[in-house]
Parts: C-alpha cells; structure tokens; sequence
C-alpha cells in the first residue's frame, strides 16, 4: 500500500516534471505537441480543483450548522444565498445549464449587486486602517527606517497630480527612485525568489520535497 | 502628547472619508502629467495601429471585483484607444471574475465605436488554469478557447482569422490585479514567443514590474488608478479616473501629514525623554 | 438594548428613509437597476459597518457575499470549462456541442480521470488517489517552471543589468542599477557572514531594499485609497445623485 500512496505520487511527480523541463529543450514538433497536451490537461485538472474548494468550503460551513458553534446562523446564510446564487446559475436567464453562459438575467444581477460591490467595498476597508497604522507606527527610529519614509513619501506625492502641482522635481524625484533603486532593488528580490523556487521545483521533482503529499503515513 | 498619538482610530477614518467625499463634490482642479511608462504603452498601440494594422490584439482581464475601481477605468481607456484606431481585439480572461466585469465593458464600447461582434472583437471567456492558459495560448488558441463566450466555434470568427497561436497577435495587453503579468505571461507567454507586451495593473503591484520595463520584457505599464488617468489624459477622454485624481491627491496629502505629525509627536517625546 | 443596538437600528432605520426618498423622488427607479444600486448601497455600507466595530449588520453582508461568491465562481467554471470544455466534448450536447468543436473526447480521458481522482480528497478510504492528482500538477508545473524563470527572471534579467556604461546620466543610472542589484543579493547572501567589505555591501543592499519597501508602501496606500474612492464615488453618484 506505501507503494500506491507515497511512491506512485513521486514517480507520477518525477516522470511529468523531467519530462516538463525536458521539453522545453527540444524543438521536435513531438515535444512541442507533449506540451500542449501537458497545458491542456494542467487547465482543466485546475477546474476541477474549483470545485474541490467550493466543497471545502460548504463542508466548513455544514459542521459550523451541524454542531451548533458559534455564530452557526451565519452558516446558514451562506448556504441560502449559495443556493439562491445557484439556482440563478442553473436557470442561466431561462437558457438552462447546458448551453453558453447567458450575460444578462438574475444570475449578473446579483453578481453586480452584491459580488462587485462587497468585494470592493471589503478591499477598499484596508485604506482606513493603513492610514490608522501609518499614523501610529510610522516613524523614522533608524536611518533605515527613515530612507522607508522619505521614499514613500516622495512616491505617495509624485504618483497623484498634487506633486506635479507643488513642484516638477516630485513626480521625476519619484520616476527616478522606481526606475533606478527601486526597479535594483525589486530586480534583485526577483532573482532571489527565482533560483528559491528552481530550487523548489528540483526538490519536488527529485522527492525531497513531498509536502504536497499531505500528512499521514499512508 | 501621548493623547494626540493614541486618538480613536474613527477619527482618522473621518478624515480620511471627507479627504475623498469633500473633492469628490468640489472641483479642484490638477493638471495630469502622463509618465513615461504610460505614454510607452499608448505609443506602442499608435504604431502598431500604423505598422501592424491586420492582425488583431489581445487583451487579457485577469482582475476580480475587489479591484473594480482601479482596473476598470484602465480598462475603458486601453479599449477607447484601441477602439478608436480601428484595432481588432480579442478578449480573454484569466481570472473567473473577470467575465462578468469586462464583458458588459467590451460590448459597450464596441457600440460606441461602432465595431461588429466577430468582425472586429471577440469574447472568448474564461479558462482556468492560470500559466497552463498562457502556455496553451502559445501553442494553440483554439485548443485553448474552442468556442467564444456565446458558445461560437473560434474558427467561424472572422476576427480570428489566421490567428493559430500568440505569435499572431500584433501586441498583448494583460489587465493584472495579481502576478498574472510577471508570473504567468512574461515567463510562459513573452519568453518564448517575444510579442510585444504591456500592461496595467493594481497600484500595488506595480512597483514589482520595473524590472521588466528596462529589460524591455514588458513595453510599458499602468500602475493603478493614476496609471489610468494618464491614459485618460493621452487619449483626451477624462473619465472615472482623472475624476478619481482630486480625491486621490488630497488623501494622500491627509496620510502624508498624519505621518509628519506621528514623527513630530514621537521626536518631541523623545527629546523629552518619554516614550512614543 | 445597548447603545450599539440603538445605533443598528437607527442606520438600518436611515437606510430606508433614504432610500424611499430616493425612490419617491424619482432619483432611483424602482426596476431591477434601481433595486440593483440600493442593494449595492446596503452590502456597501453594512460592510463599512465594521469600521465602527464589528457587528451583526457586517457578518450578515459577509457571509451573504461569500455564499454568492461561491456560486458564482461555480457557475463561471461550468459554463466556461466542465461544460463549455469537457462535457460537451464528450457528450456533444448543447449548441457547442452540435457545432462540432470542442477537443478529442480520448484526449480529455486522462486529465478528467486526474480531475476526478482530485476529488476523493473528501473520502477517508479512497482520499490518497488524490495525491497522484497532485504529483501531476506539482510536478508539471516544476517542470514547466524550471527553464523559464531561469531565462525569464535570471538571464532576461541580467542582461539589462550588464549594459555598457556611458559617461552620461543614462550612464550613471546603469551603474546604480548594478550596485543595487548586487548589493541586494549579497544582502540576501547569508552563507557568508556580514561583516568588512561584504557587511558594507549588504548595507548599501538594505537601504536600496528600503526605498524599494518605501515605494511598495506608497503604492499600497494608493492602491487602497483608489478603491475606497470608486466606493465612496458610487455611494454619492450611482446611489445618492449628489456629484
């Protein structure tokens, strides 16, 4: 059984992730065709992962009901409105499910309704408490800390017209500092996370690294 | 001192909200000054409108609701240009969200320019997957999108016509809320295939794509809601953004001088002998 | 009651003052569109609740968005893919299906099978043939990544920051580029110990980090500010009519 649970994973790993890196080398219309079989197959074992998630997350939320926690009716409001967003999906404007998705009807309704507007209204939140944070934390205790600040600053105004409106030297102070020690730094922080994740991957694909696996013996 | 430092976090939330709500509601007007990796990508759609004007463009949504207000205004702008010069486009979308946000956008400015769903644009929806969606591009676009949006074979679109692959297209455009520029379409995408490629992105993202400006792996960049209103500017058709400017510019003089107040409160304490 | 009762009940009260006002007043129809804003206004500012602290009115918008977000995700991957991909080249139903395009059904077998295997990850019994689903994507994708992050982001990288110097601005700028850069990865270098020359390097390294940490911040706040203005604007234009 070790040998179906931990070994054929590796070896499924190792053989599709040799043969991944491998044909990228070889012009041979053969390669070529092994790739786009491998972005095919990549694309649609992804949708199914979708569903993997909507189902962990109405699991959470089915046990949340079932054993009554905390804050249980919030769970329930998930799966009402889960299950009215749903039904719209199936009807699909009165075309049904197997066909094109409709752009019109209930089911974009309440995408625009609700989807677009909590989810920006969620993200945007944040601007009230990075400007808290920034007022209470912000400071310039070392040199280091102070170059953070002044560069931010200096950004915060030459990105918007009002440094253009104060004066020409912020907004080409700011496209300096994001062309030159900014675009060095960030270039040096890709290349670091780069050879991190080639280095990653050669532990994937040579076993060392199996987390992806999941815990357990078996 | 230790008052002024330790006020009600709602009071700076006031501030903040009559900070954009005031210059939302007076006009204060600020001159807009597009930089130079935004007049990069409004150069590049000039000329290939002029040297590449039969192949079509393509342009990628790969944003979510969360970032509405800062990537449909670039949106709107990037299709008007494209739009007014008469370019063909065709439109993917990389993140799931993003169907139901671009394509009333597409459609309504296609009205506006008179342009004919198949002849001149085309929706082709979206396909999960992530970098898979732009390696499989690469090799194939039909194997990638068989059908558009509406259920339509890609073959019988006319404004796919020859187009196999993504060497076909003139010029790329991703609209990113995540790394789907520097992730997904610069290494599986433009490595390989050497397009020209720009994009807009989240203002918080695009700090991280400098690189990619001097390496000329990315031709230029909209960072964010300014990014937009400079594109705004360049096409002379002022929309949500540049409005977006007014507001945008005093919220941040607002966070600028809570930060020189927090420092002055703490360097007085300091020299005091307190703490802060 | 508390006061944080009062305080509910007094915003949910304002909210439908307001909105019959709109409606009576002809600012807001009372058609789908116009439905379609008020509620938009209601999630917005039951979301903004939170800013007062966190309350039953904020939870409710919350969970009311994650149950839609679910359900639409779900629909967008069916239409687009296990209908608008799989399924109908399999079965050839619906009108993809009768158009004749879609993939060879014998060509989807193996990466439905690795799709379906995903899913045994909810069975105790069955859960670990989803590891070999996984093993192919993690190895794929490793595979896949290896040669181009290390053309793209290594090659494609440090070819721009080996461009020839000149004695000119353009000049000077490269040669920062290039001490910024190196500065930065012998920073991140910590095999060797940071002290002399090397200390010296990653030094330099670190305050190019902090206007690259700097500009990052200034950028954040923009970005967030950015959405809080499209909220803020649609409160006052598309709900109120007052811009």
């Amino acid at each position: 059984m070790l040998f179906m649970t931990r070994t054929l994973p590796f070896l499924f790993c190792f053989a599709f992730g040799m043969t991944g890196f491998a044909i990228y080398y070889v012009p041979h219309e053969w390669a070529q065709s092994v790739e786009r079989e491998f972005a095919l197959w990549l694309r649609l074992v992804y949708a199914f992962a979708y569903i993997l998630g909507l189902v962990s997350l109405l699991s959470l939320h089915w046990s949340k009901i079932r054993q009554r926690q905390a804050g249980w009716a919030y769970s329930l409001i998930v799966y009402i409105s889960f299950g009215v967003m749903f039904l719209f999906v199936v009807y699909n404007d009165g075309n049904g499910p197997f066909t094109s998705q409709a752009t019109t009807g209930p089911y974009q309704w309440m995408f625009t309704s609700i989807h677009v507007a909590s989810s920006a209204t969620m993200f945007s939140m944040l601007a009230f408490y990075i400007s808290s944070a920034a007022y209470r934390t912000f400071r310039a205790r070392t040199p280091e800390a102070a170059i953070l600040l002044v560069s931010a600053i200096i950004v915060m105004l030459g990105r918007v017209p009002i440094g253009a409106y104060i004066s020409d030297v912020i907004p080409d102070t700011m496209q300096w500092l994001m062309s030159v020690p900014n675009m060095a730094a960030k270039r040096g922080i890709l290349m670091g996370v780069s050879l991190g994740a080639i280095a990653t991957s050669l532990r994937i694909i040579f076993g060392i690294e199996r987390s992806y696996l999941g815990g357990g013996g078996d | 001192m230790d008052r002024l430092i330790n006020i009600d976090r709602r009071i700076i939330f006031i501030f903040i909200f009559l900070g954009i709500a005031i210059p939302l509601l007076v006009d204060i007007p600020l001159p807009i000054k597009p930089t130079p990796t935004v007049r990069s990508v409004y150069d590049e759609i000039e000329r290939i409108s002029v040297e590449d004007a039969d192949r079509p463009v393509l342009v990628s949504f790969s944003y979510g609701a969360s970032t509405v207000p800062e990537m449909v205004p670039m949106t709107r702008a990037i299709l008007r240009h494209l739009f007014s010069r008469g370019r063909k486009v065709v439109g993917i979308c990389l993140w799931p969200e993003a169907v139901g946000i671009a394509q009333p956008i597409m459609d309504e400015l296609a009205v506006e320019f008179g342009m004919e769903y198949g002849a001149d644009y085309a929706f082709l929806g979206y396909k999960p997957g992530n970098l898979a969606v732009v390696l499989n591009l690469g090799q194939s676009l039909a194997g990638t999108f068989p059908f558009d949006a509406a259920g339509t074979p890609v073959g019988e679109l006319a404004v796919l016509k020859g187009v196999r692959n993504l060497k076909d297209f003139s010029f790329v455009f991703d609209f990113a809320a995540g790394d789907s520029m520097e992730f997904w379409w610069i290494p599986f995408g433009q490595e390989k295939h050497r397009f020209p490629f720009a994009g807009g992105c989240t203002a918080v993202m695009a700090p991280d794509l400098y690189p990619f400006l001097q390496s000329k792996q990315l031709v230029g960049l909209l960072g964010g809601l300014a990014g937009a209103a400079e594109y705004e500017t360049l096409i002379e058709a002022p929309g949500s953004a540049t409005a977006g400017m007014e507001p945008q510019s005093v919220s941040h003089l607002i966070i600028i001088l809570f930060i020189v107040l927090g420092n002055g409160v703490y360097f007085t304490t300091r020299r005091r002998g307190g703490k802060a | 009651m508390t006061k944080d009762s009062y305080v509910l009940i007094g915003f949910l009260g304002l909210f439908a003052v307001a909105n019959a006002s709109l409606v009576a007043s002809g600012v807001l129809a009372l058609d789908w569109d116009g439905i379609g804003v008020i509620v938009a206004a209601g999630c917005t500012l039951a979301l903004y609740s939170f800013l007062y602290k966190d309350n039953p009115l904020f939870k409710f918008a919350e969970h009311v968005y994650v149950g839609v977000a679910a359900a639409y995700i779900f629909g967008i991957t069916w239409y687009n893919s296990l209908y608008g991909e799989i399924l109908v080249s399999y079965f050839d139903i619906g009108a993809e299906g009768a158009s004749g395009g879609g993939h060879n059904p014998w060509v989807l077998l193996f990466p439905t099978l690795l799709g379906l295997l995903m899913l045994t990850r909810f069975s105790s019994k069955f859960g670990w043939l989803s590891r070999i689903s996984f093993a192919f994507v993690v190895g794929v994708g490793a595979g896949l990544t290896i040669p181009r992050y290390m053309s793209s982001f290594l090659l494609g990288q440090v070819e721009p920051s080996l461009a020839p110097l000149s004695m000119s601005w353009a000049g000077l700028n490269l040669l920062l580029v290039l001490i910024g850069v190196i500065t930065v990865l012998v920073y991140f270098f910590f095999s060797v110990e940071h002290t002399g020359t090397v200390g010296h390097a990653a030094r330099l390294g670190i305050w190019f980090l902090m206007v690259s940490f700097g500009a990052s911040f200034g950028y954040t706040i923009m970005a967030r500010l950015s959405l809080l203005i499209g909220r803020i604007s649609f409160l006052l234009d598309d709900w109120l009519h007052v811009m």
